[in-house]
């Protein structure tokens, strides 16, 4: 047992680099995800807005051919349309399927001017059986790459050149491609660290926190006490943890707790997230948090038990200190290692359970996460494109990584005997 | 230790009425009735329903029945999203594709991680040591769900297009679901239900190996290694016989406790792959608020999980002599 205030045992985890490493890149994380909940760089419209054609690769990497003239077709086709409007001026300004991007600033004969001369080229490119195969082949391969960028070029004429500022965001835009829907895979990605470190450290400190009351108070006070908290959790510890999960989420997710919750506060959790009730995450937490405070309830329980038997606790209570001092004086501080190495390992259960309540449709409803990009990956994956999949794993990859290492680490430090 | 026995079961009495009663008071956060009006639904309607769910008796009458269920065994409520079965039949045609994934799931999976772990041990502190925990660190990191997406595009898809293999299935085919015996073996079994199976392997191989690691390590420092060791005993003597018999008793109760999941089987995969096992039916029956078929599952689920619970401690007994129930 290492009280976690000893400085030994921060020595002895700061030798441990790949753990400092770990600290280093959590930190990192979180500090992304506060950015963008406090400054608000990336927001939800970002996220959910068409920045581009669908399935663009990441890097500036051109897409194959064929899928290059898809994108110009899709991009001709829209602005045509928007010319034979009724009012095509009006149509042609409120074009937002650009991402940060905007069309260029001409009259709508000019549009339609320009819109033919893609036509020209793309029927031309067309006429070939596969564009893909032509484009390899050593014959024609010359004709049609300079066709494909001639095509590029026109396109590029229907926009505004991009300006000195716009350029880093539109980079970041496109730096990791576009999903099936053309919406940006880095801000989904990135915003989606928001939402994985607010499932984390929100469900970690609401279970730790009920677990170590729970178990303090079981341990410490014994008889009753003790009897209904190992009931409870015996209860909950019975059913399987997954099936918990599901059935809690899935009852939770009609919107009614969100509603209460926000009667009993008086209108408080609306104030505070600006009206938009349907995005809370509160019954992925609650689920979450009912689930896993089973875990550090159990374990902080037993060391209560053994902790109150030791001298230094019978030499407090002979000298005559209150129960409360001695808890949170004398208790909860031999215990707090117990609740780090647990946060810990919540922190880590939830990110990876969002992903499967996601897939299951229970997880995250509005706004973009990890387990939605990764659900949503799969039938892209069919057609060989896993930017969208490669870019939510390697962002999610990194994170659990870094908390498995510390987690790891922390046991090592604190709790030498588990195993 | 047949007070012992006594106790624990005694003990496990209000916890196991406290699920059930847990589990009725969950779902009845959600109206069944509201999903199941037709349009333009009058209040009679509405109590109708509720009638014919059984819904309009008393909270407790309600509890009584499903503890008559129980424990007569008899699941003979009949499930509201499938009229003319009864949840009984539902469990037993959902407890065979289950099985069949995850008996062979576990099997394999401790045969192949008790053996990298005694290899890892062996090599303790060594370079093939090190590489075998990075990696199953690295495996930790990954979600289930990816292993799933590429695992099915790679070995079945893929494959199917490169060397023409067609060993795994892609779609369904609706000639199968007939199937038994042996013939289900050798030909459905490999088809549809090899892949989730290896999926899951990979998956639990590494979770497994690092604990079944831990473990050699802890028990390689003991005392009588050190005497068989000193004693002159060849160092595949000492791995194989004198420290994997000692390992038993954590790996029969890892073993022991991943029990119960063997019925619940994994919603992932049989959600992703299709296949009509118990995880997919109690996903089917919350998502369509089907509460005799949720609450019956959620019974039998809890009720092997206390089972197995009690058994380990018994085994665990039987195994080690030390060991006293009291």
């Amino acid at each position: 047992m290492t009280e976690i205030g000893s400085s030994r045992a921060w020595r002895k985890f700061l030798r441990h680099r790949p753990a400092v490493i770990a600290s280093v890149v959590i930190a990192v994380y979180v500090a992304v995800a506060l950015s963008v909940l406090l400054t608000g760089w990336i927001t939800l419209e970002d996220t959910s807005a068409r920045v581009g054609p669908a399935n663009l690769p990441g890097f500036g990497l051109l897409p194959d051919p064929e899928q290059r003239m898809d994108n110009a077709e899709w991009l001709a086709e829209r602005i045509e349309s928007l010319c034979d409007r009724a009012d095509p001026e009006e149509a042609l300004a409120g074009f937002r399927d650009l991402g940060s991007r905007r069309l260029a600033d001409l009259n709508v004969d000019e549009f339609r001017r320009r819109i033919d001369a893609i036509w020209d080229t793309w029927d031309r490119l067309a006429e070939l059986d596969d564009v893909n195969e032509a484009a390899r082949s050593p014959e024609t391969g010359p004709e049609v790459r300079e066709g494909l960028a001639e095509l590029d070029r026109r396109c590029e004429a229907l926009l505004q050149p991009v300006s000195e500022t716009g350029s880093v965001w539109r980079t970041l835009e496109l730096l990791l491609g576009t999903d099936r829907q053309g919406r940006s895979i880095f801000l989904r990605a990135v915003y989606s660290i928001r939402v994985a470190v607010m499932i984390g450290l929100v469900t970690g400190l609401l279970a730790v926190a009920i677990g170590t009351l729970a178990g303090l108070a079981a341990g410490y006070f014994g008889g009753i006490t003790d009897g209904i908290i190992t009931w409870l959790y015996s209860t909950f510890a019975s059913i399987p943890g997954i099936v918990l999960l599901i059935v809690l989420a899935f009852m939770f997710s009609g919107g009614e707790l969100d509603a209460s919750l926000n009667r009993v506060t008086g209108g408080l959790l609306r104030t505070v997230l600006g009206g938009r009730l349907d995005e809370t995450l509160i019954p992925v937490y609650i689920s979450f948090a009912i689930t896993f405070w089973i875990g550090p309830c159990r374990v902080i329980r037993g060391e209560t038990m053994k902790i109150r038997e030791l001298e230094y606790v019978q030499a407090a209570v002979v000298m005559g200190f209150g129960r409360m001092r001695l808890l949170l004086r004398h208790v909860l501080p031999n215990v707090s290692h117990l609740m780090l190495i647990n946060f810990s390992l919540l922190f880590i259960a939830a990110v990876k359970s969002e992903v499967i309540l996601s897939y299951l449709g229970l997880g995250v409803q509005n706004g973009p996460s990890w387990g939605l990009m990764i659900s949503q990956s799969g039938q892209e994956v069919m057609k060989g494109f896993f930017w969208q999949i490669g870019s939510a794993t390697g962002f999610m990859f990194v994170l659990v990584l870094a908390f498995n290492i510390l987690t790891d680490a922390l046991q090592d430090v604190f709790d030498p005997k588990h195993v | 230790m047949w007070t012992y026995l006594i106790r624990r079961l005694a003990w496990n009495v209000p916890v196991y009425l406290g699920i059930l009663l847990f589990i009725m008071i969950v779902l009845r956060v959600r109206d069944p009735v509201f999903a199941r009006l037709p349009k333009n639904a009058t209040e009679q309607d509405k109590a109708d329903i509720r009638a014919e769910l059984g819904l309009d008796q008393p909270f407790v009458a309600q509890y009584r029945d499903l503890l008559r269920q129980v424990c007569t065994l008899s699941f003979d409520q009949e499930s509201w999203s499938h009229p003319g079965q009864t949840v009984g039949q539902i469990m037993k045609r959902s407890i065979g594709p289950s099985l069949a994934i995850t008996v062979p799931a576990l099997v394999f999976t401790t045969v192949l991680s008790v053996t990298v772990a005694l290899c890892s041990a062996w090599f303790r502190g060594r370079l093939p040591d090190r590489l075998l925990v990075l990696t199953s660190v690295l495996g930790m990191s990954i979600s289930f769900l990816v292993y799933i997406i590429l695992g099915q595009y790679f070995a079945a898809f893929r494959m199917r297009e490169i060397t023409g293999i067609d060993l795994f299935a892609i779609s369904y085919d609706p000639e199968v679901s007939g199937v038994g015996g042996m013939e289900f073996v050798t030909t459905v079994w490999p088809r549809y239900y090899l892949l989730p199976v290896l999926t899951s392997v990979v998956v639990a191989m590494g979770y497994d190996t690092r604990f079944y690691r831990a473990v050699m390590v802890e028990e390689s420092s003991r005392d009588y290694i050190i005497t068989a060791r000193a004693k002159g005993a060849p160092q595949w003597r000492i791995m194989f016989v004198h420290m994997l018999k000692n390992a038993m008793i954590p790996i029969i109760t890892r073993v022991a406790t991943t029990l119960p999941f063997l019925i619940t089987g994994s919603f992932l995969l049989e959600r992703y792959f299709g296949i009509p096992g118990m995880g997919n039916q109690l996903l089917l029956a919350v998502e369509s608020l089907d509460f005799p078929v949720v609450q019956a599952f959620t019974a039998v689920f809890a009720a092997l999980y206390i089972a197995t619970i009690l058994l380990t401690d018994i085994l665990y007994a039987l195994v080690d002599p030390r060991v006293r129930l009291s």
